[in-house]
């Protein structure tokens, strides 16, 4: 049970609550007795299949009613359909799901179901005989505008995000991977505080680089950029600050390296006490230190003045610094 | 608010809910999770060293209850690595450390194709040291558990980016104490036990503070009815009872029975099986 306020009952209202719940625990109880046993009896009707939705719609976590009904269309219901029946049966599984997922948006087993009613789609309809996959391009087409509406919703919640990899990855026209940079500009854009956009643009940029279609110098460069403008914006926030370390990597590139680790000193001078700035002045300096300037006193006093600093300011990650002080010295 | 751990309260509370709560609808709503409950309760109570307090051939009659004797574990396991939770194929690194535990438990990990298990969980890991439910995945707190001890079972520690994700996981603690799961996330107790679980078999515990996370810990609990809830003022529940109880027995809180991090077991049934791994707690205080 996630976020809910506690109330005091006393007894009297306790009971009265109980009360008051009593026939709808005998109809749920009946409802479920009904389906389980249907279950057990491979029953595969309409009537079982109403019945499923009906005990969903009260509670959509009973995962063992999903796969019975899942069960029913495979057994009972697709082999006596045609391909526009299984599709329309299929449309109505989207929508009804819909429905249950604005009001359980972090139920596993909805978005599941879709994923499972996606991949069950027919080929049709033929046109000159041929299948023309118009079902499947309209339902995979929907489906990317129900996780866009459910990240707007709740832009961090990890189903939705999941649920919006798959389906790009999966669908049968695939869209190019720069509009999905531009969807996380958007998104990030509208809360720099939301590292699910940040881990995806990473994501997407690696798939970028990967096959040649964006450049990885200039567009790392760009990135550098982007992220900027986050850290100044709130340098207390740390979705962007995780993600700038993503793009210095293991610090091979010394240019970049000292032109970020000035960039943050001057930020640091306008923030005197940003954690954040201190903490990464620390690692990237140390990035510095391993690859390109082994044995720089320099560096080494400034990260250990930097992590006495951490310690005072951040006193809960106290041993953290101190193991980090200790390493310099080794 | 308390300071210190009401365990006649909890044991109380856990009690209660296969009696009185009985009565409620949301007794029956949470059917499917009858299993999980047994094994939540059952686990707090022994860490609390109050084992006996549910009737042993009762829920020993329910799990035997929930067999099915044609499943296989071994066959849930896809063609890329992971597992799903049951034949119709939802994928996520919680299912494939349900299936590396209990084919270690069972004693059969041989029957296990490890290097294509831990090729996947390798996908799932992300730049900043953590693991997320399917490969491309964000890092989430409770998928480095699943990833961390899944590697441990499998002696396969070395896959790890240690460095970034000690990091990434000593900044999960807020300023209150309380430990979030992904960044810029509330502080829940549940991920007292994902975080701590992970930094615990990697041996680097202190990289947080333990006294404030045992105090948020401490301030969750509902003095009233028993249980532990998500945050201060909730309402309590045995999933975050019991992973607030492991954090506090992972902290060294007094009078705990210790728990083994990479089963959420007591450690000395663990030990008896010889199973353990070479996970370090801190050390149980004696006040």
């Amino acid at each position: 049970m996630h976020n809910v306020k506690r109330h005091k009952q006393t007894p009297e209202a306790l009971a009265e609550k109980r009360q008051r719940e009593k026939s709808k625990i005998d109809e749920y109880l009946a409802l479920t007795d009904d389906v389980l046993s249907r279950k057990k009896k491979q029953d595969w009707s309409n009537d079982a299949f109403e019945l499923t939705q009906r005990l969903l719609q009260i509670n959509p976590e009973f995962y063992t009613v999903w796969n019975y009904r899942r069960n029913i269309l495979l057994n009972g219901i697709f082999p006596q359909s045609t391909p526009e029946q299984i599709n329309n049966l299929l449309s109505n599984e989207l929508s009804m799901t819909t429905t249950a997922l604005k009001a359980n948006p972090k139920v596993y087993w909805i978005w599941n179901h879709r994923r499972w009613c996606l991949e069950n789609v027919p080929d049709g309809p033929e046109r000159n005989e041929v299948p023309s996959m118009e079902w499947r391009q309209a339902n995979w087409d929907k489906e990317l505008f129900v996780a866009e509406r459910m990240l707007d919703a709740d832009a961090r919640n990890f189903h939705a995000w999941n649920y919006r990899r798959y389906v790009l990855a999966n669908m049968p026209t695939r869209r190019p991977e720069t509009s999905e940079l531009a969807y996380t500009s958007r998104k990030i854009g509208a809360n720099f505080s939301n590292f699910s956009a940040w881990h995806q643009r990473s994501k997407t940029l690696v798939g970028l680089w990967e096959s040649g279609q964006l450049d990885p110098i200039q567009s790392r460069d760009d990135e550098f950029e982007f992220v900027s403008n986050a850290l100044y914006t709130d340098p207390e926030d740390q979705s962007a600050w995780i993600y700038h370390r993503w793009l210095i990597g293991s610090g091979e590139n010394k240019a970049q390296l000292e032109r970020e680790i000035q960039l943050i000193f001057e930020l640091l001078q306008e923030q005197p006490d940003s954690k954040w700035c201190m903490e990464s002045l620390v690692h990237y300096k140390r990035l510095l230190l391993q690859n390109h300037a082994q044995d720089s006193q320099t560096l080494k006093q400034e990260c250990g003045e930097l992590l006495s600093r951490l310690a005072d300011l951040d006193p809960i990650r106290y041993f953290r610094y101190q193991d980090l002080k200790r390493d310099l010295d080794q | 608010m308390s300071t210190s751990l009401l365990v006649p309260q909890h044991v109380a509370y856990i009690r209660a809910l296969s009696g009185d709560s009985k009565h409620e609808l949301s007794y029956d709503l949470s059917a499917h999770l009858r299993m999980n409950a047994v094994y939540w309760s059952l686990t707090a109570l022994l860490i609390m060293g109050h084992g006996d307090a549910l009737d042993r051939d009762e829920m020993i009659d329910f799990v035997m209850s929930c067999w099915d004797e044609e499943a296989d574990i071994l066959s849930l396991q896809q063609p890329s690595g992971s597992f799903a939770g049951d034949a119709f194929g939802e994928t996520d690194t919680r299912f494939l450390y349900c299936a590396v535990n209990a084919l270690s438990l069972l004693g059969k990990l041989d029957k296990l194709d490890v290097e294509k298990t831990v090729a996947y969980i390798r996908r799932c890991s992300n730049f900043d040291g953590g693991f997320g439910a399917v490969a491309g995945a964000e890092s989430h707190a409770s998928r480095v558990f699943v990833c961390i001890a899944s590697l441990a079972i499998l002696d396969r520690l070395d896959e790890v980016n240690q460095p970034t994700l000690f990091w990434w996981l000593s900044e999960r603690q807020l300023p209150n104490g309380g430990l979030n799961g992904r960044p810029e996330k509330l502080e829940d107790v549940c991920y007292s036990f994902w975080v701590l679980s992970a930094l615990s078999i990697l041996n680097k515990l202190t990289w947080i503070d333990s006294s404030k996370l045992e105090a948020f810990i401490l301030s969750a609990q509902n003095t009233e009815s028993g249980g532990i809830s998500d945050r201060p003022g909730n309402m309590p529940d045995v999933f975050h009872t019991i992973f607030g109880l492991a954090g506090l027995s992972l902290l060294g809180y007094p009078t705990l029975v210790d728990l083994d991090p990479v089963y959420c077991m007591p450690t000395s049934i663990i030990e008896n099986m010889g199973l353990r791994k070479g996970w370090k707690a801190l050390q149980r205080r004696t006040s």
